[in-house]
């Protein structure tokens, strides 16, 4: 790594991170970090959905637009969040009942 | 004062019984049973709905683009590629540690409420996403 680009790297990161501070996947990093038990297992699935998704980029370059259902998929992300919204409010009202 | 005394004792006799009841043990059991197994489910199932959501949403959009465009544009995809992953391992750590930091702030109900809420809205932000 003789010719290792410092200016690329820190382009892409400062790019990348103006992009995604205060972007979903942040607000969900703080909804999910807040609510669980286990803040380190949302931090490690939010770095590696996310990094699995640079990669994506990277690797498959123009073609990833064509190959996926982009609509279907954050439809169904949204009804994930949607999900556990809704386990939030229903579970402790269940567990009074009981 | 003897009577006050029997009386006692029969009240204790009646506290092993209950405590002795086989219902109660089981019940202890459990709880211990699940207080040694849950630890583990919970870890990986917090962790694989997190990912799961987070890849789903973050399929296609702005920032994969982004990295999409600037590794085809440059010479070195790998440095991009890279730049890129820092600055995702560091939003994500910055947006846990502000979580962590919220839910030590407020009480247990309120923190619920507003988790809720703000996972209700990146819902509609995902929404909006889609149909726009």
């Amino acid at each position: 790594m003789a010719n290792m680009d410092w200016q690329l790297l820190g382009l892409s990161f400062i790019t990348v991170f103006l992009a995604e501070i205060g972007d979903k996947s942040q607000l969900a990093a703080i909804a999910l970090g807040g609510s669980s038990k286990f803040p380190r297992a949302v931090f490690l699935g939010a770095t590696a959905a996310l990094i699995l998704t640079s990669l994506i980029g990277v690797i498959a370059g123009g073609g990833v637009a064509q190959i996926l259902p982009e609509k279907l998929l954050k439809s169904l992300a949204a009804v994930g969040f949607a999900c556990m919204a809704l386990r939030l409010v229903w579970l402790p009202s269940i567990e009074k009942k009981e | 004062m003897d009577t006050l005394e029997k009386k006692l004792t029969e009240q204790d006799k009646d506290k092993d019984i209950e405590l002795s009841r086989p219902d109660v043990a089981s019940l202890r059991e459990e709880i211990q049973h699940n207080l040694v197994k849950q630890p583990k489910l919970g870890f990986w199932t917090v962790f694989s709905s997190t990912f799961i959501t987070i890849f789903l949403a973050e399929m296609g959009d702005k920032t994969q683009l982004v990295t999409l465009l600037m590794s085809a544009e440059s010479q070195s995809p790998w440095i991009v590629f890279a730049g890129a992953a820092i600055a995702l391992i560091f939003t994500s750590l910055l947006g846990v540690l502000i979580g962590y930091w919220l839910s030590k702030k407020l009480s247990p109900k309120t923190l619920d409420l507003s988790v809720a809420i703000l996972l209700l809205i990146i819902t509609g932000w995902l929404i909006g996403d889609v149909i726009s």
